[in-house]
């Protein structure tokens, strides 16, 4: 997982790059990384765009992950869900849950914009 | 008249990648299989006799639709080679032609028609030649007119190729939204664009939004959402505040608690997007899974549960089995016989005692009611041959449930979760209720649905 700080408009944005699968086996990590994201930054980007697979553990880490964030005032943005990926947050209706966009560029962006510009929340 | 119906691999190739345990000929549409709708349209146009060929396997075809008594047409079934023309056809099934009208439907298209039009009429008056095409399909007339052109409209009727997901999607809906109107549709309801198979199971708050099509052995539990525009195949399973809408569900697919399907194919543990073409296959079997036999079934701690419940029964039921068998068996009332039946693993047969007892007088009342003519199955317990409680032992000469192209849950017990829940005890109509628990149950939930099952369980006069 590639983590990188960009200055969006003053505002620093956190945007971890998810690669393959996020399941049981990585989905701990992930969490347990998040909070020293966190630390840096409390508004953070998942670039999903070369995330292939993702079980209901990796949806249950996304969860947690944001909730984090919300807990410090911050938010996670989502960008890049492939249609598979797309179809899993569908499915059980984490779509509802997040802000989501096309690219991390725009998901980056929205946070020197309206607080909730996505296809989300 | 009669008609041939040939179809080439290469035209649905498409769907053996999406739904693999189904041959495309049985891809169901609006819960019938594609291959009836073709049938359905040889009999209106007055065929006799149809004859179905491919260039791949047709076995499962045969097997599904035999000689087509089902119908009242003669069905025969051969092979063709793939860039075999419509002549060619004919000739090579010269014998099966005769001297009469041939109509060649070609290709894997939905055929677009109204049964409450007279296709007869006009099939035998139509000038030899093309009747209807579509890129991939065409319907052709062979033969001189039987008949001279009929006035009036012709019977409109065309032709939708169904090369891939979106189509195969469109097709379905398009067939759930015109309904029985149109079609030979599967299931009976009370109202139009309401059709319900057998055996179906719909909690109080569950929603019905019409259209949708229901198959047979379906449980839609509580606050869960049906349509519109859902077409629910058989053995499925929606578990609670789920939603279903503009979706295909196929048979033997579970939709976990929770969930939203909304434009989707869910197949088995598969969901498919006919939009993107885009699929996935679900590794939570909570999420999105296949009816089938869950892993927990030979887990240990069932095992154990189901041994020393066993046990303690077989302790209790010690007394009045001793006493009551011994008189009912000299009295002429106890008669038994072994049979075959299926175990839990694919190929291998159980033998187990099959009891008649006469509870007509006061002492076989009394062991009809304590069960005791499964007294000796309890033992079998013990060794892990049968479940104290699971599925109805399945006799051997029938298929087995867990086979590959079923693959659904069947656990062979002494009680069965469906005389626990009070479902009719023999036959499809218990199958769903067994296999919904076989899933979902756990060692502590069996014993109480032995309980129930033993309270419940009807005390007939012969048991298997």
């Amino acid at each position: 997982m590639k983590f990188t700080l960009d200055n969006i408009d003053g505002q620093l944005v956190g945007i971890a790059e998810l690669e393959g699968r996020l399941d049981a086996r990585n989905s701990k990590p992930l969490q347990k990384t998040f909070l020293e994201w966190l630390e840096k930054t409390p508004l953070v980007v998942f670039d999903c765009s070369l995330l292939d697979f993702i079980d209901s553990s990796g949806l249950g880490a996304i969860v947690g992950c944001l909730r984090n964030a919300l807990e410090k005032e911050g938010d996670l943005r989502l960008a890049g869900l492939n249609e598979k990926v797309g179809m899993v947050f569908e499915l059980t209706q984490a779509k509802r849950l997040f802000s989501i966009f096309a690219n991390r560029g725009e998901a980056a962006s929205s946070f020197a914009a309206k607080p909730d510009s996505g296809t989300g929340r | 008249m009669k008609t041939i119906l040939a179809f080439r691999e290469e035209e649905f190739a498409w769907s053996h990648e999406v739904f693999s345990c189904l041959h495309p000929l049985l891809l169901p549409l609006c819960n019938k299989p594609f291959i009836e709708f073709l049938i359905d349209f040889a009999i209106l146009t007055g065929s006799t006799a149809v004859r179905i060929l491919c260039d791949g396997g047709i076995n499962p075809i045969e097997r599904y639709c035999e000689n087509g008594s089902r119908w009242g047409i003669a069905l025969s079934y051969g092979s063709l080679h793939a860039d075999d023309s419509a002549q060619i056809l004919l000739g090579k099934n010269r014998k099966f032609c005769g001297e009469e009208r041939i109509m060649i439907v070609s290709g894997f298209s939905f055929i677009r028609y109204d049964k409450r039009l007279d296709y007869k009429s006009l099939a035998s008056s139509l000038p030899e030649g093309e009747w209807a095409a579509c890129p991939g399909g065409s319907i052709t007339l062979s033969g001189a007119p039987e008949k001279p052109p009929a006035d009036g409209a012709a019977a409109p009727l065309s032709l939708m190729p169904l090369d891939g997901m979106a189509s195969y999607y469109r097709a379905s809906m398009e067939a759930l939204e015109t309904g029985a109107d149109r079609y030979v549709l599967p299931g009976y309801g009370g109202e139009p664009g309401c059709a319900i198979g057998r055996n179906v199971v719909i909690s109080k708050s569950a929603q019905i939004r019409k259209p949708v099509s229901i198959g047979n052995n379906v449980q839609l539990l509580g606050d869960t959402i049906i349509g519109p525009s859902a077409i629910i195949g058989s053995n499925v399973i929606i578990d609670r505040e789920s939603s279903v809408e503009s979706s295909i569900v196929l048979d033997n697919t579970y939709i976990g608690e929770h969930l939203e399907v909304n434009g989707r194919i869910a197949s088995g543990n598969r969901l498919n997007d006919p939009r993107s073409g885009a699929s996935i296959s679900m590794e939570d079997p909570h999420l999105l899974g296949s009816i089938k036999k869950s892993q927990t079934l030979s887990a240990l701690p069932r095992k154990v549960a189901h041994a020393l419940a066993a046990l303690v029964m077989i302790a209790v039921l010690a007394v009045p089995f001793l006493f009551l068998w011994p008189l009912l068996k000299l009295g002429g009332r106890w008669r038994s016989a072994q049979i075959d039946c299926h175990s839990e693993n694919p190929g291998e047969t159980i033998s187990l005692g099959k009891v008649e007892l006469d509870a007509t007088n006061a002492l076989g009342a009394i062991a009809s009611t304590l069960s005791l003519d499964h007294y000796f199955r309890l033992f079998r317990v013990l060794t892990a041959e049968l479940a104290l409680i699971g599925s109805t032992p399945l006799p051997a000469e029938a298929q087995h449930p867990n086979a590959p192209a079923n693959a659904l849950a069947y656990r062979p017990g002494v009680f069965s979760y469906a005389e626990a829940e009070q479902w009719p005890a023999t036959g499809d109509d218990a199958a769903i209720v067994e296999r919904y628990h076989l899933v979902h149950s756990g060692p502590i939930s069996d014993i109480g649905l032995v309980v129930k099952a033993f309270v419940n369980r009807p005390h007939e006069k012969s048991s298997a």
